[in-house]
C-alpha cells in the first residue's frame, strides 16, 4: 500500500506542477496522469480491479440515482454528473452566444441606465454576479468585458476598474449556487446537495458579500469612474441593443431554454431530477432547436475542459483509494482537536489562499474526500464543511489575476483592447476585497453553523 | 511584383537585423521590427519603452495562466497582438520584411513567405556586440547568452518547432562565413530565385 500511496502522491504532485508550468495542455496532463493512476497505482501496485472500476464509475449511468434522486447520495471516482451537466450547459451557452443574447443584455442594460458611468458600474457588476449564478463565469466575463471596453471607448472612461469589479462579482455570484462555479458542482454532486441547498447557504453569504463588495469597489474606484472632461454622451452614436441579435427566432428560443434551465435548477430538489438529467435535457433541447446548426454547436463544445475533468477525477481517486486523503483529514482533525471554529478557519482560509494561486478545480476535487473523512472523524456536519470549502475555493480565486478563469479572461480582453492589467494593478484593489469577503464569510459561517 | 514576405530569425550579434534592413532596402520593402512595437504602444496607450519591456520576452510561467486561448500575461497579449498585426499585413497582400516574432511559423501558411535564419560564430558575435554596445569581451558573451536564451524561450513557447532548428526555415546562414554584405548578396540571389519560382 505504501508504494501505491507514494506513486499516487507523485502522480498528483507531478500533475499540479505540469498544470502550472503550462508546457503541455492541461487536459493532456490530467488525462495522462489519470491513466498513469489506473495503470501504476491500481494495476501494478495494488492489483485491484475493483478500484479501477470504482474510479471509472461507468455503472453510475445505469443507476436510477444518477438521473432521478429521491434521497441524497454521495459519489466517488469520475464524477460523470459534473461532466454531463457541464457539457449540457456548454451547449446552451453556445446557443445563447450565437443568437446574440449576452451582447443584447449588456447593451440593453447600458441603455436603460442612459449610459451613465456609475449606474453602468453598479448594474454591470450585479449582472456579472447574477449571470454567473447560472452560467460559467468565463462566458459572462468574455461578453461583459468586451461590451465594457466598447462602452468605455464611446463614453471615454477607463474600463479597467469596471472590468476588475465585474470579475470580482462574477466569482462572487458563482459561489452562490451549485452550478455557478465548477468546485460547487463537484461538491454538490459528490456530496448530494441540491441547487437550493447552495442558494440558502453559500447564496446568502454571497448576497451579503455582494452588497459590501459593490460598495467597497465603488469607493475604491470612484476616482477612476468618471468620463473625460467635456465628453458628452451622444446616445445616437451607440449601437442599438436590437442590433446585437443575430437571429430573432434563435434569440427567443435560447432565452426560453435558459429560462427552463433556471427553473429546472431551482426546482430540482422538488422534482428530484439530478443535475445530470437537467444538463442532458438542456443539451438535447438546444441541439434540437439548433436544427441544421446542431453539428456546429457540438463542435464548439469545449471538450478539452471535459477531458480535463475526467483525468482529474481519476488522479484524485488514486489518492482516495490509497487512503492518502484520510491521512490529510486525520491531520486536520488532529490540529483542530474537535474545534469546529478552527476547522472552518483552516478549511476556508487554506482553500482561499491555495485557490488564489492554483486552479481551484483540482483543489476542490481533492478536498471533497478530505472533508468527507473529516466530517466522519470529527462528527461535524458535512454540510458545514462543504459550504466552507465552496466559499473558500470560489472566493479565494478572486485575489490574483491567475486565481480563477474569469480573471484570466477579463484581464486578457482588457489587454487586447489596449488596457494591460499588471499583477500590481489587479491585486491592489481586489486582494483587499477578497480578504473583506473572506472575513465576512468567516463570521457568517461561525454565526450560522457553530 | 507578386507578394513577398521575408522573415528573418536571428541569433543575437549575428547581424540578422542589419541583414534584414539591407534586404528591405534592396527589395524596396517596409521592415517591421521596432515599428510593430510603436504600433502596439499607440493602440495600448503605453509608451514604447513600456511595450519594449514585454517585447519578445517569455512570460513568467508561475504568475501566468491561460484559459481557452486567453492569457493574463501582458507578454502573451503583446506577442499575440504582434502575430495578429503581421498576419493582417500578410493577409492584405502586403509585401514586407519582418524580424523575429516567430514569423517563420506564424506566417507559414502564406506561399509568399521566405524564411531565413541568421546565425554566427561566437567569436564573431562577441566582436560585433563589443563594438555596437561598447562592452568588454566577458560582458558581451554574457549579453549574447542572455538575449539568445530569452529569444529561444519566447519562440519555443509560442511555436511548435525549436528556435534556430534548420528544419523550420527555408535557409539558415552563418553570417560569419561571408560577412554581412556578401551574405546579403547571396540572400538577395536566393530571394530573387524564389520570386521567380513563385511566378
Amino acid at each position: 500500500m505504501i508504494v501505491a500511496q507514494i506513486f499516487a502522491v507523485i502522480i498528483f504532485v507531478g500533475m499540479f506542477i505540469m498544470i502550472v508550468l503550462d508546457k503541455i495542455e492541461r487536459h493532456y496532463v490530467t488525462l495522462g496522469s489519470g491513466l498513469l493512476t489506473l495503470i501504476v497505482v491500481f494495476g501494478i501496485c495494488m492489483r485491484n480491479g475493483t478500484a479501477i472500476l470504482n474510479t471509472l464509475a461507468v455503472k453510475d449511468f445505469f443507476t436510477r440515482d444518477f438521473w432521478y434522486q429521491v434521497e441524497e447520495s454521495e459519489s466517488s471516482g469520475i464524477n460523470w454528473a459534473t461532466i454531463v451537466f457541464i457539457a449540457g450547459m456548454m451547449l446552451m451557452v453556445e446557443g445563447m452566444a450565437k443568437s446574440g443574447f449576452f451582447r443584447w443584455l449588456c447593451m440593453k442594460i447600458a441603455f436603460l441606465v442612459k449610459c451613465k458611468t456609475v449606474p453602468i458600474f453598479i448594474t454591470f457588476t450585479i449582472m456579472a454576479a447574477v449571470l454567473s449564478m447560472f452560467i460559467d463565469s468565463i462566458t459572462v466575463i468574455m461578453f461583459l468585458a468586451a461590451v465594457t471596453v466598447e462602452l468605455a471607448q464611446l463614453l471615454k472612461f477607463n474600463p479597467v476598474p469596471m472590468i476588475l469589479s465585474e470579475i470580482f462579482c462574477a466569482n462572487l455570484g458563482g459561489s452562490a449556487t451549485m452550478c455557478g462555479d465548477p468546485p460547487n458542482i463537484i461538491i454538490g454532486t459528490s456530496l448530494g446537495f441540491s441547487f437550493f441547498d447552495f442558494l440558502l447557504n453559500t447564496g446568502l453569504a454571497a448576497g451579503i458579500s455582494l452588497i459590501v463588495s459593490v460598495i467597497f469597489l465603488y469607493f475604491a474606484f470612484r476616482k477612476e469612474l468618471v468620463t473625460e472632461k467635456g465628453a458628452e454622451v451622444d446616445m445616437s452614436k451607440f449601437p442599438k441593443p436590437s442590433e446585437a441579435i443575430t437571429n430573432k427566432k434563435d434569440f427567443l428560443i435560447s432565452t426560453i431554454i435558459f429560462g427552463c434551465a433556471v427553473i429546472l435548477l431551482v426546482t430540482h430538489s422538488t422534482t428530484h431530477l439530478t443535475v445530470a438529467s437537467i444538463g442532458l435535457f438542456i443539451g438535447i433541447v438546444t441541439l434540437i432547436a439548433a436544427g441544421k446548426h446542431a453539428l456546429e454547436l457540438l463542435k464548439k463544445v469545449d471538450y478539452k475542459t471535459l477531458v480535463f475533468f475526467i483525468g482529474l477525477f481519476m488522479v484524485v481517486s488514486g489518492l482516495e483509494e490509497t487512503e492518502m486523503l484520510d491521512k490529510i483529514a486525520m491531520f486536520i482533525e488532529k490540529i483542530c482537536g474537535g474545534d469546529v471554529k478552527l476547522m472552518i478557519v483552516i478549511i476556508l482560509w487554506v482553500s482561499a489562499i491555495a485557490s488564489a494561486f492554483v486552479d481551484n478545480i483540482p483543489f476542490a476535487a481533492t478536498m471533497v474526500p478530505v472533508i468527507k473523512n473529516l466530517a466522519a472523524a470529527s462528527g461535524t456536519p458535512i454540510s458545514t464543511l462543504a459550504w466552507t470549502l465552496a466559499i473558500g475555493t470560489d472566493i479565494g480565486g478572486s485575489a490574483t489575476p491567475i486565481g480563477a478563469s474569469a480573471n484570466v479572461v477579463g484581464t486578457s480582453v482588457a489587454a487586447k483592447n489596449g488596457h494591460p492589467i499588471s499583477w500590481g494593478r489587479y491585486c491592489k484593489k481586489l486582494a483587499p476585497a477578497t480578504v473583506i469577503v473572506l472575513v465576512i464569510s468567516t463570521v457568517y459561517l461561525f454565526v450560522r453553523y457553530v | 511584383m507578386s507578394q513577398i514576405i521575408i522573415s528573418v530569425g536571428r541569433e543575437f550579434g549575428s547581424g540578422g537585423r542589419v541583414i534584414a534592413e539591407k534586404l528591405a532596402e534592396r527589395f524596396d520593402l517596409p521592415l517591421y521590427d521596432r515599428h510593430l512595437i510603436t504600433e502596439i504602444a499607440e493602440k495600448m496607450g503605453m509608451t514604447v519603452e513600456q511595450v519594449e519591456k514585454y517585447n519578445e520576452a517569455p512570460k513568467m510561467k508561475i504568475i501566468s495562466r491561460r484559459v481557452n486561448g486567453y492569457s493574463n500575461s501582458i507578454e502573451d497579449n503583446i506577442a499575440e497582438m504582434q502575430f495578429d498585426i503581421i498576419d493582417d499585413k500578410a493577409k492584405s497582400g502586403e509585401s514586407f520584411v519582418v524580424v523575429g516574432r516567430c514569423s517563420e511559423t506564424k506566417l507559414r501558411k502564406y506561399p509568399a513567405l521566405v524564411s531565413l535564419f541568421i546565425l554566427g560564430d561566437m567569436d564573431q558575435k562577441i566582436k560585433r556586440v563589443m563594438e555596437v554596445y561598447e562592452l568588454s569581451e566577458e560582458d558581451a558573451k554574457k549579453f549574447i547568452t542572455k538575449k539568445d536564451k530569452k529569444r529561444k524561450r519566447y519562440h519555443n513557447y509560442h511555436c511548435q518547432g525549436k528556435w534556430g532548428d534548420s528544419r523550420l526555415y527555408d535557409l539558415s546562414v552563418n553570417s560569419s562565413r561571408l560577412g554581412i554584405d556578401k551574405t546579403v548578396d547571396m540572400l538577395e540571389d536566393y530571394i530573387k530565385a524564389r520570386i521567380e519560382a513563385m511566378k
